[in-house]
């Protein structure tokens, strides 16, 4: 007999929204949202314009703080919490407008990326030898590994800056995954990417999922949306009109309305 | 319990309002060039110091200027009118100098740069006209009138007065005409204004000179109340830009509102409280108001997008 | 490991030698003239490295670093005049509660930035001179603090500008040890990562209120030592000399330096502090130049002059390593307030 708790534990998410809601003055963007994504899984939230998905996003990573509803992350609640603990916790993220700290080196980016698995403080960084040396190594080293990772291994000492758009979002995933999160938010990984540089993109992703790295990803590419995801939420006006595998979703009449004949098929 | 005494109070809200209102036309150069172009400009002291000087050069019957003692002294609207057209040039080149290079570059190089023209004018004055201070006459033959019980400054009601007018100026300015709806739309959203068709090098450059113009307007009526000298732009500028953050960043009516506000306030608290703490009340209100609401009376926040 | 002659350890040794050749500077100037005006440069850098600190590094703009100068001064200055301590307990009493107003003043700004927490420090500035102008019962107020003592070790005692000098180089070594432990280890790297984008500096996992806290409570404290020191140095203090230009002066002196190279922050000070000397015939107009210089110097070379020299050295000497040296935030992507 399987226990009533260990059925629950399996089918609940590693991310699970319920009643999320976010208003700005007037405007509900997020209205009673309910969403959970599965560990393991890549996960697409996609929806038409103003749907709501980047607010969710900012939602999980405590850009905004939620006016209701709740956020569970691995059971524990998130809502309330700041950015930097959520980041602790084990989620990470990269942006839609691509963040990333410009006039630091592509190195610098990546080991801040570290920040939350490392400890060295004011008090350790006088010591210039022992474990801050240790510590500091350490973090240069996994950087750079992470470099490697993302194909960017011989940039590393190049102005985050001076990369070409393509490669500072693979900048911003490598800071992400410098933290070890066990759920990477991606807003719009692949905007403004040719047909080759999604490619790489999408071969990179499933290797992050394979490496045991759940991925929570906005999108507009439905071919990449379609190949890749293992499960997708669609959202439109804030709420989840459909949530199911890719097949599912497409055929799903609520779906179709609302992007009135978008493309959704391509697979 | 002290009688309110009527006549003294009164003449305490009228030299309030009177260098409330220098603060708030002081305070809406700063803000018409924060909205234009996102960035405070610790120069604006300057814009005020700077007429002044020049006022002086022609209005007095003998100045100092480069040592060389000199008698320039024209017609009152001779002056006026000279002044108005230095500032003008004065504003564009401030603009094309101290701004326009740096205009994609985030607010703090600007911020810096306007700090170094701070320092560059106020030395500039000292070197030009000396050391001096030097005494502009006021627009009146008296000093005070006498109103019933009251002793009242004529210069304080003109300032009132003129500032006045200058706010119904700007409101028809920016409500009812196309270049005033031109600078309002710059300043809400520059990309869009850009796409519609404004020119906005241009509106940004007419924003600072308006603003050199209210500076201007504010050293001419203030000039007389105390002297001219390399300073006096500094601390009435410091106090304006604390008016605005009182009033609300940002917001026109709150400028107003504010530099009022801290005139008054001032005004009073340096005769009840203590007068060589006069200058710290500015700046303890704009704590206050920074602790219990940044936005100030009539500001609104700004979300952030990811 | 770094092998003997890598750019790192060359770069350690040039600073040695740099050490050496300032350490041996009273054996060979004997004008008292020109070792005070070191001792005052080795000062203000002090406080400009504190400053450098927030804002360099960190991207926090403070024109209260005057305040904290004047706290400092007049700490110590008041606790070896009228309660007859010794100079070295109060110079570190300067410091701690330089430390301590700075963590109570930046509470309150933390919801702030941009503009409004440079006007917040500003009108705290303004504030902190008018107490000192006018709480006569402690400062003196504008008749000034007289009969500050010079520091003591047994008998001997600090009160040559020759002897001074070695003081304040002792000071300013720790303090630009301390900084540049900051600057090239984690801390460093959270505090520039909330200078570049403070909301991916949170995403990420750095608490940017406790860093900004930290920064803000730093600079204070550089700046805090700073004033003890010229107080024990001048052995008089006029509240005249903590005025919001002075806090201009410490922000001109960082950015012509390069506001995030402790280097840099160390030129500038020096740079500024002998050149109003050697213009002293032009006497008005060097100060109109400084104005100028700092426009020039942000258009031209936003990373000042230890950017300037960051970029000759990798232009001449090969395998230097590649500098983060960094500036005022030079990028479009910085939001405005």
């Amino acid at each position: 007999m399987i226990a009533p708790d260990a059925i629950a534990a399996a089918e609940s998410g590693l991310l699970e929204l319920r009643g999320l809601v976010k208003r700005f003055g007037g405007v509900t963007a997020v209205n009673a949202l309910d969403m959970t994504v599965r560990s393991g899984d890549i996960h697409a939230l996609i929806g038409p314009n103003g749907s709501g998905k980047t607010t969710t996003l900012n939602v999980i990573s405590a850009l905004y703080r939620s006016d209701g509803g709740s956020i569970r992350f691995d059971g524990a609640e998130l809502s309330g919490r700041p950015s930097h603990v959520i980041a602790k916790l084990g989620i990470a993220r990269t942006f839609q407008n691509i963040r990333l700290f410009g006039d630091l080196s592509v190195l610098e980016n990546v080991m801040i990326g570290r920040h939350v698995r490392t400890r060295v403080g004011f008090i350790g960084a006088l010591n210039p030898v022992g474990a801050t040396a240790r510590e500091e190594r350490e973090t240069r080293e996994r950087a750079l590994e992470l470099l490697h990772f993302v194909g960017l291994g011989d940039v590393a000492a190049a102005s985050g800056r001076s990369l070409p758009y393509g490669d500072q979002r693979r900048v911003e995933i490598a800071r992400a995954l410098a933290s070890e999160p066990r759920l990477l938010l991606l807003d719009e990984p692949a905007a403004g990417m040719n047909p080759a540089e999604t490619d790489t993109l999408v071969t990179l992703l499933r290797r992050i999922r394979d490496n045991g790295t759940t991925l929570l990803l906005i999108e507009h590419d439905m071919n990449l949306v379609m190949s890749i995801s293992d499960r997708i939420t669609v959202l439109n006006f804030g709420q989840h009109i459909a949530e199911g595998p890719p097949a599912e979703v497409a055929r799903n009449a609520d779906v179709i309305t609302a992007y009135l004949g978008g493309t959704l098929d391509a697979a | 319990m002290p009688q309110f005494d009527l006549v003294a109070n009164t003449q305490l809200l009228v030299s309030g309002l009177a260098i409330g209102s220098i603060y708030a036309l002081v305070a809406l150069g700063f803000v018409l060039i924060y909205n234009a172009v996102g960035v405070v400009n610790f120069a604006q002291g300057e814009f005020v110091m700077f007429p002044s000087y020049v006022a002086a050069t022609f209005l007095l019957p003998a100045v100092t200027v480069f040592g060389a003692v000199v008698h320039w002294q024209l017609p009152l609207v001779a002056v006026y009118l000279l002044v108005i057209v230095v500032m003008v040039g004065f504003g564009l080149l401030f603009n094309r100098i101290a701004y326009y290079p740096l205009r994609d570059r985030g607010w703090l190089p600007v911020v810096i740069s306007t700090i170094g023209v701070s320092i560059f004018l106020r030395n500039a004055a000292q070197l030009v006209w000396g050391s001096q201070p030097l005494v502009i006459p006021g627009l009146f033959p008296v000093d005070t009138v006498t109103v019933g019980p009251l002793h009242i400054r004529p210069q304080d009601l003109a300032i009132i007065g003129v500032t006045s007018l200058l706010i119904a100026f700007q409101y028809v300015l920016f409500e009812r005409t196309t270049l005033g709806k031109q600078m309002r739309a710059t300043a809400q959203d520059r990309a869009t204004a850009r796409l519609i068709g404004v020119r906005v090098g241009r509106i940004v450059a007419i924003t600072f000179v308006y603003s050199a113009l209210l500076g201007t307007i504010s050293g001419l009526l203030v000039a007389p109340l105390f002297t001219v000298t390399k300073e006096m732009g500094a601390l009435i500028a410091l106090k304006a830009f604390a008016a605005s953050i009182v009033g609300g960043f940002g917001s026109i009516p709150g400028a107003i509102v504010g530099g009022l506000a801290i005139g008054v306030v001032e005004t009073f608290g340096g005769f009840y409280i203590s007068s060589a703490y006069t200058d710290a009340i500015a700046f303890v209100i704009l704590i206050a108001v920074l602790l219990v609401k940044p936005s100030g009376l009539f500001g609104e926040r700004v979300a952030e997008k990811a | 490991m770094t092998a003997a002659n890598s750019p790192r350890a060359r770069g350690a040794l040039a600073v040695a030698l740099l050490v050496v050749v300032v350490a041996l500077v009273p054996a060979f100037v004997h004008s008292d003239y020109v070792l005070n005006l070191c001792g005052v440069a080795g000062i203000y850098a002090i406080a400009v490295m504190g400053l450098g600190i927030l804002l360099g590094f960190t991207g926090q703009m403070s024109l209260a670093q005057a305040a904290f100068f004047g706290i400092g001064a007049y700490t110590s200055g008041w606790f070896t005049v009228n309660l007859g301590w010794p100079v070295w307990p109060a110079m570190g009493l300067a410091v701690v509660l330089s430390a301590l107003v700075g963590l109570a003043v930046v509470y309150p700004c933390l919801r702030l930035s941009g503009h409004y927490l440079a006007l917040a420090t500003i009108g705290f500035g303004i504030i902190t001179q008018l107490v000192l102008i006018n709480w006569k019962s402690v400062t003196n107020g504008s008749d000034g603090m007289t009969g500050i003592p010079a520091p003591q070790i047994g008998s001997f005692a600090f009160d040559t500008y020759g002897r001074y000098y070695y003081v304040v180089l002792v000071a300013l070594l720790v303090c630009a040890y301390i900084a540049w432990r900051i600057k090239t280890t984690r801390v460093g790297r959270a505090l520039e990562a909330i200078r570049e984008n403070e909301i991916a500096a949170r995403a990420t996992g750095i608490d940017a209120t406790r860093y900004k806290i930290i920064a803000f409570v730093l600079a204070g404290a550089y700046a805090g030592l700073a004033g003890s020191l010229l107080a024990h140095d001048t052995k008089f203090l006029s509240p005249d000399s903590y005025s919001f230009d002075q806090s201009v002066v410490f922000l001109v002196m960082l950015v012509v330096g390069g506001s995030s190279s402790i280097g840099g922050a160390i030129l500038g000070a020096v740079l500024l502090t002998f050149l109003p000397e050697v213009l002293r015939p032009l006497k008005t107009s060097y100060i109109m130049v400084y104005g100028a210089a700092v426009v020039v110097m942000v258009i031209f070379m936003p990373r000042g002059l230890a950017g300037l020299l960051t970029v000759l050295r990798a232009r001449f000497v090969r395998g230097a390593p590649p500098g983060s040296g960094v500036a005022i935030p030079v990028a479009p992507g910085v939001e405005p307030a």
